[in-house]
Order: structure tokens, then C-alpha cells, then sequence
């Protein structure tokens, strides 16, 4: 039955509730915006990256870069339209 | 049971608009008979609508392509011909709203798009030397989905009515308070499916550049064109989800009451305006970048040299890949958003001019001392260079967001995004036809012809857009249907006139070429009647159903394959034939664009039972393939020694 | 069928599959793009509540930690169904995925019963900019969710007819790929749509 349930598997499932337990407390406990938005983009962007590594398995075949690149040229070009967007319809408005 | 029928019916009909439907029935039902006299149903079925070819669904785009590129003129014209003179009556407001809106999505999207799509599909397997794209069945989906959104695009025409908002589409003018009809509903519905469409060829035809290029072939010893597809289709994947988005929360404000661009309860009709942008400057780029790739084949053929910077060339089209998603605030400068946004978008907007520009030094620099042959390909790149320039040049005006107040929603915008996508996108689309004609049909296009079309055009063009540029510095609106004697615009529009009805001509000439030829051209021609350089023209014409009998090995090649071989004597088929793995035909993909079709029909009249019979009619299709056990078949090596065989024999090579 | 590599894992085995695995790579980069988007637009709509509830009033933690913690756990179970297939035990693949299947029905029921919880309370998607775009965000997460439902029964469904082959398995890693990447969406919902809405 042990077979089934590889440490790396197992391990990269607790470290993701540990991840989540702690963007909870934010909710949980008296946090200010800033630090509270600080703890939410570390714990997403590492719960991201534990999904994609660990459990996609991105990185195991030979087309590994080019899967790597398409998701950092993804993932740049949303943070460019999402601030782009805020930039013009909400703080330079 | 009236009222049911009554929706249907056009909100503003014309004599014009009777007409049209009148010659549309007219011509369907020749259709359909001539193809039951000539008992053609069976080969249309097997032969193209199952097709999971890429060269066929590459010609069924092209077709697409040119019926679209026909529609887009004749409302080009009918918008000519109302401001020819002042005050004049030809179309009313309304109607030249309807027409300047189908105007600009014909021909963006069912016209520039499907024939850059045509190229991708044509090109881009045998530039790679491959025997197919990667997902052949889903290459079918693709085109059958664009098919389907562009045949209800058009139907609204004649059941509904057409959409009146603007290509732009812009909120709140597009909402059901100021758009009543239909309309905006076909919009943003047949765009979804052909969208749909689009963005599965970029995944389709990234996958195939990454991962199936002939042995040897690395990523930098591929042909230019190859090199503008895959990051077109880069851009198509990233840009086209934005418009799935923004056509979603249209379709949800328009049909279901939600609040995403009303002008309460919250609402931010500029988001619309924003999301559209943010994916339309990219689709510019997807538009131009497969021109550029064009040009760079043409040029390099017909200068007998090789491509001067090869490197820069890709190097700047990578850079124009991620600056096209940072530029789009100008569209918009005057929206109402501060200096400092507007004065980032400027600058990044100056920026893109620079790798646009280092190609145009390339260009220059690969016809310097090159032996310069001049044939109707090589006039439409040696057109092309300054007049896109000069489009260029008053795009960097615009880019300057304080001067924009200015240019802002005149003749001058008008003129400068016809300057850039004339000479840019449809010279380079008719070029690469002209220069690929003999290698998909077996004869060559009349030559003398085929110059003269390229001057009428560009004279045609000169007379048409240069007026506006002066008019919009004047002040003369875009989008309004008509102006008075005594603005002084009269005759300069007269001018516009005049050139539209000789760019029709042109057209009209491109058209007789094409008969004229099929008519008289020699068979006799080789498999390389241009003297070309790719590996695209290393095999037979036509070209057999697996493309290349042996994979071509470029260990020792260069992006110029061909050309190595014939000069340099490198030899590219190595080994021997062995039986070749290719992919069934299937009608599962037409079936299942048949139900998109009749589930964005009803959702257009809101007709729910309709639509969610059609949803199921999609997963049902699905369902089929997911359960489908389907291999393929070989071709064996002895009948593609036959087929090879055959081709020795004289005629074609 | 083209050429079997026997040395990699079954799902890479062929090159039908790692051209599938591939193109949905970059599928999953467009993807990316239309959450992005829709992230984008609820940034700028979240504060535009008009006469409508705000999050902070709306929100709930506890279904909204119950789908966290379903979604969290079918993640970890596909990931085990491609351990099993890769270890080749036909009925753990299928006793994974099945327990996946049910993971994620259970999560579209916690969801269901939110969004009939929202329109019970005045917060229906056509009641403010905020609601129509939190829905439309939640509600496309949620259609990528009961699309993977009927995806992977027609899996397990292969899976059971055809065993683990070659297919099956491309098929099947696809498919845990796809599910994968609902769970990373679903981490960016709760983080900034709900935690930051409720902070």
C-alpha cells in the first residue's frame, strides 16, 4: 500500500495545507492590508509553483524549457495587464 | 407564432439590403444545384469537408479568405461612394454604421485573419518538413469553427440585422439601451466561435514548430516565415483568451442583465474598451508579423541573396512579441486616464517602432547588391517598403499621446491604420499568394498581368488614403456619414473615391489574372519555377499527401535548405522510402462546428431551449471522440515509390 | 500507431502523446491568460458594489475553506492516480481517480450551494458590477471544474474498457494536468478574491 503514496507526493500535500494554513491567517488574525497582501502573493506564487513542479511534473521531460518559458511568458504577461489595467482604470484615473 | 417569425426580420431594411439578400438566396441555390448536377456532394464530403489535410484546409482559408476580402471591398465602397460628395443620401446614418462596423470586422477577422491562417497552414509543415501539423483533427475543428462564426457573422445581414456599434464594439453604445437589434449579439457571438477557432490553431501550430521539425532543423536554421508563425501563434495564445473574456461579460450584459459595462449600479463601460484593446494591439501584430515573414521569403528569393540579419530579424520579432501587450493604453489616450499613464504608453509605443524598423533596414540591406529580379511577388515587397513607412512614420505622430487629442477619431487615424495594414497585411498576403500559386496549383499567374494589378493597387491606395491624412488633420470625424459643402472636404473625398473604385479595379484585375491563367498558363512548369531558397519548394507540385516521400535532414543545412542544395550541393534526403503513418479523415469536426453554430444562432434570439440543444450537440461530439479508438493508416512504401514515380514522368516535377 | 519508446513512463511512450502532452502545456498558457483577465477585471470591479452587498459582507469562510481543502485534497489524489498508473497498477489509477471524481462533485456542490446562498441574500450576478464579475470568475473556475467531471468519467470509463495503455495513460496525464491547474486557479480564488475580500 506504501507504494502508492511517494514521499515527494505526500510531503509537497502537506507543505500545501501548511501554505494555506498561513494565508489564513490573515483572516484569522489582525494583519494590516500591506503585510496581509504580502503574506497572499508569497503563499499563492509557492502553492503555484509546488502544484507545477510536483505534481505537473513541468520539469520532467526534455521539453522542459520551452514549457517553462510559455509559463513565465504567461504568467509576465498577466502581471503586465492586470497592473496595466489597474494603472489606467483605477490609480490613474 | 408572428412574433416568433418577426424577430428575425431586419429592423432598418433598403432597397440595398433586399438586393443582397435577394442575390445571396439566389446564389445559394446555384450553388447548391450545381453541385447536385455535377454530382459533387460525395466529393465535397470526402474530399474536403472531412479533410484533415493541412494543404486543403489551408486552400478551404484561402477561399474563406478572398469570399470575405470580396464583401469587406463592397462595403469599403458602399462607405466610399456615401462621402464621395457632401450631404449625399446614399446610405443613411444607420446603415453606414452597420456598414463601417461589418466593414472593420470582415476584414480583421474573416478577411486578414483566415488568410494569414491559410499561410500557417500551407507553409508552415513543409518549411519544417513535416508530413502534417500536430493535431491534424483539431487543425479540421479549427478552421470549421472559424467557418461557422463567420457564417453567422454574415447572416446577420439578412436575419436580424447587422451590428451598428463600431469593429471596437465600444460600451455603452454596444449595450441593448443604444444598440436595440440583434447585431451586437452576432458580434460578440461569432467572434467567440471563430475565436475559439483561432486560438486552437496557435496551439496547434506552436506545438508543431516546437516539436516536429525535419532532424537537424534547429530552432535557429528555420525559414523567416516559419519564425514569424510561431510567434504570431505565441501571441494568438496569450492574446486571443482576452477576447474570449470580454465577448463573455458582452454576451452576459447584453443577454443575461449583468452589470459588467453598464453605466450604474457600478458598472465601467472603459473596462470593455480596455480588455478589447488589450487583446486587439496584439492582434495587430499577429496580422503583420506573418507579412513580415512573407516579405522576408520574397525578398530573399528575388535579390538572390540570403536574408541580410537573420538573427535581428528574430530577435526584434521577439521583442515585438511582449511590447505588443504593453502598448495598448493608445487606443485611448483621450479616455480620460492621467499624464502618467499616457506618457508610459507613449514611450513603449515609440519603443515598438524600433524593431519594426531594424526589419526594414534588413530588408534594404538584403536587396543592396543583390541581382534583383523584378516579378509581381518582388513589386509588392518593393511597394510595400515605403509605403508601410510611411504608415509607419504617422503611427509614431499618433504614438505621442499629447498630439492624439488631436489625430483622435479623425481620417487621419483612418488613414494611418489603412497605410500600415494595405501595404503591410494584404500586399504581403497577395505577394505570398502570387509566389505560392504555382506550388499549390501547378501553373504559374500571368506575370504582366500581375504588375499591372500591383501598380493599379498602389495608385489606387495612394489616391484613396493620402486625402485622409490631410482631411483628419482638418478635422473630418471618422464614423460619421456624412459632412456639409462647406467644410471644404468635397473634393479631397471625391479623390478617396476615385481610389477605392481603382483598388476595386485592381481586385477586379486579380480575379481576371487568375481565370487568365488557368486558361492559358503552362502546365510545364518545375517544381521551383521561382528559383526559390526554402525547403517549402524541395518537393513535388503539386504537393503529394505526405509532402516529402523521405524527411529531409538539415544537419548541413541553413534556414536557406533548398538553396544549399541546389547550389551547394547539400544533400537533403537521406535513406530510404518507408511506409508513412498519416491520420483518418473525419466529419466529426464539421458536426461538431454544425452544433456551435446552431447553439450561437439561438443564443443570438435568446432562444434557450435551442442553445442548450445545441451545447449538448457539442459535448455529445466530444463525448464520441474521447471514446473513439482511431489509429490512423499507413501509406506503404511501394505505392509512395508509385506516387514518387509518377511524378518523373513529365508535367509537373 | 508510430514509434514505442519503452524507456519513459506509458504516457510519454509515444510521439502522438508527448505532441498532446505539449500542445496542452501551452493551452494551459492561454489559460493562464483567461484567468489573468478575469483577475484583471475583478481588481478594477470589486470595489464598484453600487447599490449591491460588498465581498467582506457576502463572504463566508467556512464553505469557502470546506471547497479549499476538497480541491487541495483531489489535487493530491490525481497526483497518486499518476503514480499508480506509473507503477502500473490499473485499479489504484482507477480507484484514485474515481476518488478524485468525488472530491470534486463535492466541491461543485459546496459551490452550488454558495452561489444559491448569494442570490438568496440579494447578491445574484446581475445585482452590481462586484457580483457579476465575482460570479462570472467563480463560475468559470466552476465550469472548467464540471467539464474535468464529465472528462474524467469518460476516463475511467476508457481506462476500465482498455486498460493502461499507451492512449489511456496520455490521456489521463492530460487530464490530471488539467486538474492540477483548477487547483492553482482555485488557490488565486480563495487568496484574492475571498482572504483579501475578507481581510
Amino acid at each position: 500500500m506504501a507504494k502508492f503514496f511517494p514521499l515527494g507526493q505526500v510531503m509537497g500535500f502537506i507543505f500545501s495545507l501548511v501554505l494555506t494554513g498561513i494565508a489564513m491567517l490573515v483572516y484569522f488574525t489582525d494583519m494590516s492590508f500591506t503585510t496581509g497582501m504580502i503574506v497572499l502573493l508569497v503563499t499563492a506564487f509557492i502553492q503555484a509553483g509546488l502544484q507545477f513542479i510536483v505534481f505537473m511534473h513541468a520539469g520532467e521531460t526534455e521539453d522542459k524549457w520551452s514549457i517553462y518559458s510559455n509559463i513565465f511568458y504567461g504568467l509576465g504577461l498577466v502581471i503586465m495587464t492586470v497592473l496595466g489595467t489597474l494603472l489606467i482604470l483605477l490609480w490613474d484615473m | 407564432m408572428k412574433e416568433f417569425f418577426a424577430q428575425f426580420a431586419i429592423p432598418h431594411p433598403s432597397l440595398l439590403i433586399y438586393i443582397a439578400m435577394a442575390s445571396m438566396i439566389i446564389g445559394g441555390i446555384a450553388l447548391v444545384a450545381i453541385v447536385t448536377y455535377f454530382k459533387l456532394w460525395g466529393y465535397l464530403w470526402r474530399e474536403w469537408i472531412t479533410t484533415v489535410d493541412h494543404k486543403k484546409i489551408g486552400i478551404m482559408y484561402l477561399l474563406t479568405a478572398l469570399l470575405m476580402l470580396f464583401r469587406g471591398g463592397v462595403d469599403a465602397m458602399m462607405l466610399r461612394m456615401q462621402l464621395a460628395v457632401p450631404d449625399n443620401s446614399f446610405l443613411d446614418a444607420q446603415h453606414y454604421n452597420e456598414v463601417f462596423t461589418t466593414h472593420g470586422v470582415v476584414m480583421i477577422l474573416f478577411m486578414a485573419m483566415p488568410f494569414i491562417t491559410f499561410f500557417f497552414n500551407y507553409l508552415v509543415p513543409l518549411q519544417i518538413g513535416a508530413r502534417d501539423v500536430a493535431f491534424p483533427r483539431l487543425n479540421a475543428i479549427s478552421f470549421w469553427l472559424f467557418f461557422m462564426g463567420m457564417g453567422l457573422f454574415n447572416l446577420s445581414f439578412v436575419i436580424g440585422g447587422s451590428p451598428d456599434a463600431g469593429w471596437t464594439s465600444y460600451f455603452p453604445l454596444a449595450s441593448n439601451e443604444f444598440s436595440t437589434s440583434v447585431g451586437t449579439n452576432y458580434y460578440m457571438i461569432s467572434l467567440q466561435i471563430a475565436g475559439l477557432g483561432t486560438l486552437i490553431t496557435g496551439i496547434n501550430f506552436i506545438t508543431t514548430i516546437m516539436k516536429m521539425r525535419a532532424p537537424g532543423m534547429t530552432l535557429f536554421k528555420m525559414p523567416m516565415f516559419t519564425w514569424s508563425a510561431l510567434i504570431a501563434n505565441l501571441i494568438i495564445v496569450f492574446a486571443f483568451p482576452v477576447l474570449t473574456v470580454a465577448l463573455a461579460m458582452g454576451t452576459l450584459d447584453r443577454l443575461f442583465g449583468t452589470q459588467f459595462f453598464t453605466m450604474d449600479n457600478g458598472g465601467m463601460d472603459m473596462l470593455w474598451a480596455n480588455l478589447f484593446w488589450v487583446w486587439g494591439h496584439p492582434e495587430v501584430y499577429i496580422l503583420i508579423l506573418p507579412a513580415f515573414g512573407l516579405f522576408s521569403e520574397i525578398i530573399t528569393t528575388f535579390a538572390r541573396r540570403n536574408l541580410y540579419g537573420y538573427n535581428s530579424m528574430v530577435w526584434s520579432m521577439l521583442m515585438i512579441s511582449v511590447f505588443s501587450f504593453a502598448v495598448w493604453t493608445h487606443h485611448f489616450f483621450t479616455m480620460g486616464q492621467g499624464a502618467l499613464t499616457n506618457s508610459i504608453f507613449s514611450i513603449t509605443t515609440m519603443a515598438i517602432a524600433i524593431p519594426t524598423g531594424v526589419k526594414i533596414f534588413n530588408w534594404i540591406l538584403t536587396l543592396y547588391k543583390g541581382k534583383i529580379v523584378i516579378t509581381t511577388p518582388m513589386l509588392y515587397a518593393l511597394h510595400f517598403l515605403p509605403l508601410f513607412t510611411l504608415g509607419g512614420v504617422t503611427g509614431v505622430m499618433l504614438a505621442m499621446s499629447a498630439a492624439d487629442y488631436q489625430y483622435h477619431n479623425t481620417m487621419f487615424l483612418v488613414a494611418h491604420f489603412h497605410n500600415v495594414i494595405i501595404p503591410g497585411v494584404v500586399y504581403a498576403m497577395l505577394g505570398g499568394l502570387t509566389f505560392y500559386w504555382p506550388k499549390m496549383f501547378g501553373f504559374m499567374l500571368n506575370e504582366k498581368i500581375g504588375k499591372a494589378t500591383v501598380w493599379v493597387m498602389s495608385t489606387g491606395f495612394l489616391l484613396a488614403f493620402m486625402p485622409m491624412y490631410i482631411t483628419g488633420l482638418d478635422g473630418q470625424a471618422r464614423r460619421m456619414y456624412t459632412y456639409s459643402e462647406s467644410t471644404g472636404f468635397s473634393l479631397l473625398n471625391m479623390v478617396s473615391f476615385i481610389g477605392a473604385g481603382l483598388m476595386t479595379v485592381s481586385f477586379l484585375m486579380l480575379v481576371w489574372n487568375i481565370w487568365y491563367s488557368f486558361k492559358n498558363s503552362s502546365r510545364d512548369i518545375s517544381s521551383d519555377p521561382w528559383d526559390a531558397r526554402g525547403l517549402e519548394w524541395a518537393t513535388h507540385t503539386p504537393v503529394p499527401v505526405y509532402n516529402f516521400a523521405i524527411v529531409p535532414n538539415l544537419e548541413k543545412g541553413s534556414p536557406e535548405a533548398f538553396w544549399d542544395a541546389k547550389k551547394n550541393g547539400v544533400e537533403l534526403f537521406k535513406g530510404k522510402i518507408e511506409d508513412i503513418h498519416m491520420p483518418n479523415n473525419s466529419g466529426q469536426p464539421f458536426i461538431m462546428s454544425i452544433f456551435f453554430f446552431i447553439a450561437g444562432f439561438a443564443m443570438v434570439f435568446s432562444m434557450w431551449p435551442m442553445a442548450i440543444f445545441g451545447l449538448i450537440g457539442v459535448l455529445a461530439t466530444m463525448a464520441v471522440r474521447s471514446l473513439e479508438d482511431d489509429h490512423g493508416y499507413h501509406i506503404h512504401a511501394h505505392e509512395v515509390e508509385e506516387t514518387e514515380k509518377s511524378y518523373d514522368k513529365g508535367g509537373a516535377k | 500507431m508510430g514509434k514505442v519508446n519503452n524507456n519513459v513512463p506509458l504516457e510519454y511512450s509515444t510521439e502522438e502523446n508527448n505532441l498532446k502532452i505539449f500542445g496542452f502545456w501551452v493551452f494551459l498558457g492561454a489559460e493562464i491568460m483567461l484567468f489573468g483577465t478575469l483577475f484583471a477585471s475583478y481588481f478594477t470591479l470589486s470595489g464598484r458594489t453600487g447599490n449591491g452587498p460588498t465581498g467582506a459582507e457576502i463572504f463566508e469562510i467556512t464553505p469557502v475553506l470546506l471547497e479549499t481543502f476538497i480541491l487541495l485534497a483531489s489535487s493530491f489524489t490525481i497526483g497518486l492516480a499518476i503514480h499508480a498508473m506509473r507503477l502500473g497498477s490499473k485499479k489504484a489509477t482507477m480507484s484514485f481517480m474515481i476518488i478524485t471524481l468525488l472530491l470534486g462533485a463535492a466541491f461543485l456542490s459546496v459551490e452550488i450551494y454558495e452561489f444559491m446562498h448569494y442570490a438568496h441574500i440579494g447578491a445574484g450576478i446581475t445585482v452590481s458590477a462586484f457580483t457579476s464579475i465575482l460570479l462570472t470568475t467563480l463560475g468559470t473556475h466552476g465550469l472548467h471544474v464540471t467539464f474535468g467531471l464529465l472528462w474524467g468519467t469518460f476516463l475511467v470509463i476508457q481506462i476500465a474498457k482498455r486498460g493502461l495503455t499507451s492512449v489511456t495513460a496520455g490521456k489521463t496525464f492530460i487530464f490530471s494536468l488539467y486538474w492540477h491547474f483548477l487547483d492553482v486557479v482555485w488557490i488565486f480564488i480563495f487568496s484574492f478574491v475571498y482572504l483579501k475580500g475578507m481581510m
